[in-house]
């Protein structure tokens, strides 16, 4: 059985008099990558935050690691690692030598920051001061720092926003091998693409509120009520079909006359679940 | 609150490099170029020796500027850059940050008032006079370093450390500056750390007794109060007012 690594038990966030979050309840395990997904203002970054032991829930129990979150103490750093928009860089070193102050506080072999800079593309531009870096060399620097000491747990906060396609591509690529490894991710986005395609289990985060739960192809089954088709003819002709007797027949008859050049099933994504239980977009 | 010495070295080499940028540099070789300048100034003017009074002003100038300015100014910059989060967020705690900041800064601080000696022309006429005027120049940096500090913790960028700052530099230079001209401020002065600097130069200059147990005793309960001071504001905000 799979170890949990984070849990979060009827979670509420109070600040002032209105709730930013509402009884929140999700698990991380061992090796899998969780996503909250929502829009800005849904809870994400402070659920985040919570989890890493910046800010402690007004109830409910959060654990990360068998540790309580209110409990945590700087040595919890040492087991997991965090990206978030208000990580930062050192401008006036280099990336190598960021990763070196980082590697000396974490207690990691010098000898690893190349190997680590490999693998986030930036060797080539290993002495480059880091103030000179594109967003997107910038984002994978404060990624390498975050993985440097190979966490348990790593937290990652809108990691592609604002990022191209390419460079997004090149983080998820990443992620997905660092999965591979073992390591647990917690991801916050409000891309459901991004969501579908790295998580094991999203949460869908609307007001401080999950109002789905599960995998992200479980849930977009949960809303394909419909069960609609999308058909190509021979004529060029697009068709969009709704799963019944008289439709199948139809079907039946395209493809014994050999008309159809392709069928595609229309199950809702995340995004079109999202706006069905909210009414809302996630962008 | 364990300090890690592995943690404090890596806080203390990147800190030290960071002083050393333009931006901050500037403060103690303002205080040494306006101890050269002073001297040249007042060294053509007459013929009393004016060497005591320059080393108090070039030392008053080290200790607020660097001390106060130069710690609340890396400290908002580390803010400003979203490092002082990242370094708190990598199994750093509040001690290792606060010694990691302040002792390269402290040591810079010495090395400027020697040196400030040096330049003044001062003389310092035995090993004794020496050691009080370190150990009271010292105590005086790590006073203005912590209320540096304490100022960092309410500045969000670099440019508000500079406006935060200045009035509390004013105040902490100008008024031992001109005690001589009023009798209120040659009070209040006595009983500031800046203050007492200037009083044990000129002890040391007059070959009088160089610091009696009330500037001692000021000191120490200066140090200890900034210190609680700190810790209330550490305690209630962290390094970052959210």
């Amino acid at each position: 059985m799979k170890k949990e690594y984070i849990y979060l038990k009827h979670i509420s966030k109070k600040f002032n008099e209105s709730y930013v979050l509402r009884d929140v309840n999700a698990t991380l395990y061992e090796g899998e990558i969780l996503g909250f997904l929502g829009p800005s203002g849904a809870g994400k970054t402070t659920t985040i935050k919570i989890l890493t032991g910046q800010l402690e829930q007004t109830s409910g129990e959060a654990n990360v690691l068998g540790i309580p979150c209110h409990n945590i103490d700087e040595s919890i750093y040492e087991q997991i690692g965090i990206v978030t928009d208000q990580s930062g860089v050192y401008e006036r070193m280099s990336i190598y030598d960021n990763l070196k102050y980082f590697a000396k506080i974490l207690g990691v072999k010098y000898s690893y920051i190349d190997e680590l800079l490999k693998k986030v593309g930036l060797y080539e531009h290993k002495k480059k001061l880091a103030g000179k870096l594109s967003k997107g060399q910038k984002q994978r620097l404060i990624l390498a720092r975050a993985i440097l000491h190979n966490p348990k747990v790593l937290f990652l906060d809108e990691p592609t926003s604002g990022l191209d396609p390419t460079t997004a591509l090149e983080i998820h690529k990443l992620l997905l091998e660092l999965k591979e490894n073992g390591m647990s991710i917690f991801l916050t986005t409000h891309n459901m693409e991004e969501a579908t395609k790295l998580c094991d289990h999203v949460a869908l985060l609307n007001e401080g509120v999950i109002v789905e739960y599960g995998t992200p192809k479980d849930i977009c089954l949960r809303y394909n009520k419909e069960r609609k088709y999308k058909i190509l003819l021979e004529n060029k002709e697009e068709i969009l079909l709704i799963h019944n007797d008289k439709n199948i027949m139809m079907l039946n008859q395209w493809l014994l006359n050999n008309q159809v050049v392709s069928i595609h099933s229309c199950e809702p994504t995340l995004e079109t679940v999202f706006l069905e239980v909210t009414g809302r977009e996630l962008q | 609150m364990r300090i890690h010495l592995r943690k404090l070295m890596a806080i203390i080499e990147v800190k030290g490099k960071a002083i050393f940028s333009k931006n901050f540099i500037i403060m103690p070789i303002f205080a040494l170029g306006f101890t050269y300048l002073i001297k040249k100034v007042y060294g053509s003017i007459n013929d009393i020796d004016m060497s005591g009074y320059t080393l108090s002003l070039g030392v008053l100038m080290n200790v607020c500027m660097t001390g106060i300015y130069l710690v609340a100014a890396t400290l908002a910059e580390e803010k400003e850059k979203n490092t002082l989060r990242t370094l708190m967020t990598s199994s750093v705690n509040g001690l290792e940050f606060f010694l990691g900041s302040l002792i390269p800064i402290l040591l810079l601080m010495m090395i400027v008032n020697v040196l400030c000696v040096l330049i003044s022309g001062f003389q310092m006429t035995n090993f004794e006079n020496w050691c009080i005027f370190l150990l009271v120049t010292t105590c005086a940096s790590i006073i203005s370093a912590i209320i540096g500090m304490i100022f960092g913790i309410f500045a969000k960028n670099q440019m508000s450390a500079g406006t935060m700052t200045t009035p509390a530099l004013l105040i902490f230079m100008m008024i031992p500056m001109f005690k001589a001209l009023n009798e209120i401020l040659s009070k209040i002065s006595n009983f500031m750390f800046t203050g007492i600097i200037m009083n044990v130069i000129d002890n040391i200059s007059k070959h009088s007794t160089a610091i009696d147990i009330q500037n001692i005793i000021i000191l120490i309960v200066e140090i200890v109060l900034s210190i609680i001071l700190f810790l209330i504001l550490y305690k209630k905000n962290g390094y970052e007012i959210d």
